[in-house]
């Protein structure tokens, strides 16, 4: 009944599949070099179906130009939660995507790693410009003074602001911090409208949020050679014990907001749960979609100032073109073309807001002049600073985002009733460590 | 003799309760994502939670016929489960008695080592895997994540289907031989009849990993055109922002293959759970 293999057939089949299985790993070596001519590009979606459609087509465009066939273009949409594992994985493969969009944080880290494409030469051209671009957006795409990215857009980080509230009890926009907790007291009526949605939950928005305040009290995190943390510093501490404030005393931020998501303060303000949110415009992008009787009501406006005024936060999105691409020229050529005025205006224009142009003369365009909405935009690009101020967005600045160090720290003092001294310490050396980290490489 | 039959009085109310939180552990979230589906976006931002829709509207499942490729995403979750699935039933079978019947050097490695094999965790393979599609140009190919996926299933089907099949008692195929049937012919026209129940259970096990699996469709697979259910309904979140209504649409729709592949194998899959799985 039971057939017998021998052990000379059972060590050759043994054989044959190890061979079969090993084959990739020195295949996958010289696949990507020997590529045929083509074009990847990974797409994360704009904020607008309009958007996403005009940079496909912006896509294909440029290939035609570029004597490419469709089927020569692959051109792949990858959503922004499954962006990093995919990303992660195609690289150690060695086979990431020719052109894509990055967070500054990323451009910095692959930048860093050595995957990215030298495009200053892109970039210089794009300086060239009548009145050139936002500088500002420089210190996320430069990596040892060579530009690793392009500067896509500039994205301020505005009060989302409740006007008919405010008109309602016959106030303006608060000037100071002082005078926003005092307003939002008059303008509040907890539980179904507390004022200030500030994010609190162990998020990216939290650090972001939380930051943007300290600045304006002479806070910040590292100092600009990117070495000296200095997360305990007296205008940090005076920043967390004005939010500690703002929470317990005051009671002008909702108790649920220490367990927000990144979308939190999105949800609060489209819910009209909340009267002042800080976020980049995504959330008046949103209601011109879907609620415009919110959207007219809403403005938007830099952060109060503090007693060393007022700084806000930009941040910055880049395409990023990978080194591996056997044809450089080719990834270069479609960064220039979507960074000719004419073809990047109309991608900015579509996302309704959500892209802030990184050419100053883009903003002279009626699109931008017509709504009171953005009259303070340009302002908060030209001066805006990013979340690792006075430091760039480097790998360890990154790591602090990603990791949350801030946000525990503000849940040490909100949460489990820490003195906000001792937090900042803790805080402290969690930075100073990361840091030190990341320098030794 | 009262105070028995008060006890199990007792323990029957007390599992009719437990069984009741559980359905309803089981149904709310369902209910709450039909609901979803079901509400306008003011609604669904709404201070209020509402258990019902205040104004019911299909609007959330017109966007996702009119403006998005949710058919292309469920066509394609179709082919790749139902592929996944026969590939898993045939090949898992053949190896299955292959080890459970031939006679071999290393058979009881290879027996043990399909477990292992189960047991490495997808977050560990995913980047070699890419490494090897990305090779053989596999990416982006409903054939790549098919292959990916039976990498997954068959491991575990081969297992099942092996502590079944050594079940069947050998006097059966062995009568068959005699009758001049061969080994293959013994496997399709006696073993196979006979384990019908764990044959459900690898069909019901391989179409709703197939069905479900988000690791690899999210690493393997670049175009809309080839793109499953699962990433496809992460394209609902843009940035900061979450499309609830076409995200709960697109979930809801996206339970019911897999509801109706159990309804199906429902008899079987009981009895092959309680009786294969533990044999062997």
């Amino acid at each position: 009944m039971e057939r017998r293999v021998t052990r000379r057939q059972a060590l050759k089949a043994a054989g044959i599949a190890a061979g079969i299985a090993s084959s990739p790993w020195w295949l996958v070596r010289t696949s990507h070099a020997q590529r045929a001519k083509k074009l990847v590009f990974w797409h994360v979606p704009n904020f607008t179906p309009l958007a996403d459609e005009l940079q496909k087509q912006q896509v294909y465009d440029f290939a035609k130009q570029a004597g490419l066939k469709d089927s020569d273009v692959e051109y792949a949409v990858v959503a922004n939660e499954q962006f990093q594992a995919k990303l992660a994985a195609a690289i150690e493969a060695g086979n990431p995507p020719d052109v894509t969009r990055l967070y500054e944080s990323n451009v910095q880290y692959y930048a860093a790693s050595g995957h990215l494409l030298d495009v200053t030469d892109v970039v210089d051209k794009m300086r060239r410009e009548p009145k050139g671009i936002f500088e500002s957006a420089m210190s996320s795409v430069l990596y040892k003074g060579r530009a690793m990215g392009v500067p896509l857009a500039v994205n301020p980080w505005p009060v989302h602001t409740r006007l008919d509230l405010l008109e309602q009890a016959k106030l303006e926009y608060p000037k100071t911090w002082d005078e926003f907790i005092e307003t939002s007291k008059k303008i509040q009526s907890p539980p179904r409208l507390y004022a200030f949605g500030m994010c609190l939950g162990l998020v990216e928005d939290t650090t972001d949020n939380v930051m943007n305040l300290l600045w304006c009290y002479g806070g910040k995190m590292v100092e600009a050679d990117n070495k000296t943390v200095v997360m305990n510093s007296p205008g940090n501490l005076a920043g967390v014990k004005v939010i500690e404030a703002m929470f317990k005393v005051h009671k002008i931020i909702p108790p649920g907001a220490i367990s927000w998501d990144n979308s939190g303060n999105n949800k609060a303000y489209q819910s009209k749960q909340a009267a002042f949110v800080m976020n980049p415009s995504s959330i008046y992008a949103y209601l011109d979609g879907n609620d415009k009787d919110l959207q007219k009501v809403t403005g938007l406006f830099p952060v109060p100032a503090g007693p060393h005024g007022t700084v806000n936060q930009i941040d910055t999105w880049a395409y990023g073109a990978f080194k591996k691409n056997p044809y450089p020229d080719l990834a270069k050529g479609l960064l220039d073309y979507f960074m000719q005025p004419a073809n990047y205006d109309k991608i900015i224009q579509s996302t309704g807001g959500r892209w802030v142009p990184v050419y100053k003369r883009l903003f002279e365009s009626p699109f931008w002049t017509s709504k009171p909405a953005f009259r303070y935009f340009i302002k908060m690009a030209e001066t805006g600073v990013p979340v690792s101020y006075a430091g760039s967005p480097t790998p360890a600045a990154g790591e602090v985002l990603n990791t949350h160090v801030i946000p525990k720290m503000i849940q040490r003092v909100l949460v489990d009733d820490w003195e906000p001294a001792r937090a900042l310490d803790e805080c402290h050396k969690k930075i100073v460590e990361i840091y030190a980290r990341n320098e030794k490489g | 003799m009262n105070s028995v039959t008060r006890t199990r009085r007792l323990l029957k109310w007390a599992g009719n309760l437990l069984l009741a939180v559980l359905l309803v552990w089981t149904l709310v979230p369902f209910y709450w994502m039909v609901a979803t589906s079901l509400k306008k976006d003011k609604e669904i931002y709404g201070f209020e939670a509402t258990l019902i829709p205040r104004h019911p509207t299909l609007d959330a499942y017109r966007r996702l016929f009119a403006q998005t490729p949710f058919v292309k995403y469920l066509r394609n979750s179709t082919i790749i489960a139902v592929t996944t699935t026969v590939g898993s039933l045939v090949l898992g079978s053949l190896g299955a008695y292959a080890l459970a019947r031939l006679r071999f050097p290393g058979r009881s490695v290879i027996a043990r080592g399909l477990i292992f094999t189960y047991l490495v965790p997808q977050s560990l393979l995913f980047i070699p895997l890419f490494a090897i599609m990305s090779t053989f140009a596999l990416i982006d190919t409903r054939e790549g994540l098919i292959l990916a996926y039976l990498g997954i299933t068959l491991p575990f089907c081969t297992w099942l289907l092996l502590g079944y099949f050594r079940s069947v008692p050998v006097e059966l195929e062995e009568a068959a031989l005699v009758d001049g049937c061969s080994h293959l012919s013994a496997l399709v026209r006696i073993i196979l009849p006979m384990s019908l129940p764990a044959l459900a259970v690898v069909a019901f096990f391989s179409f709703t990993q197939a069905w479900n699996e988000f690791v690899y469709a999210n690493v393997l697979v670049n175009s809309v055109d080839v793109r499953t259910i699962t990433t496809g309904l992460t394209l609902f979140i843009v940035e900061d922002v979450f499309f609830w209504g076409p995200m709960m649409g697109a979930a809801v729709l996206a339970t019911v293959p897999p509801v109706l592949v159990y309804l199906v194998f429902q008899r079987w899959v009981v009895k092959g759970l309680t009786l294969g799985a533990v044999k062997g």
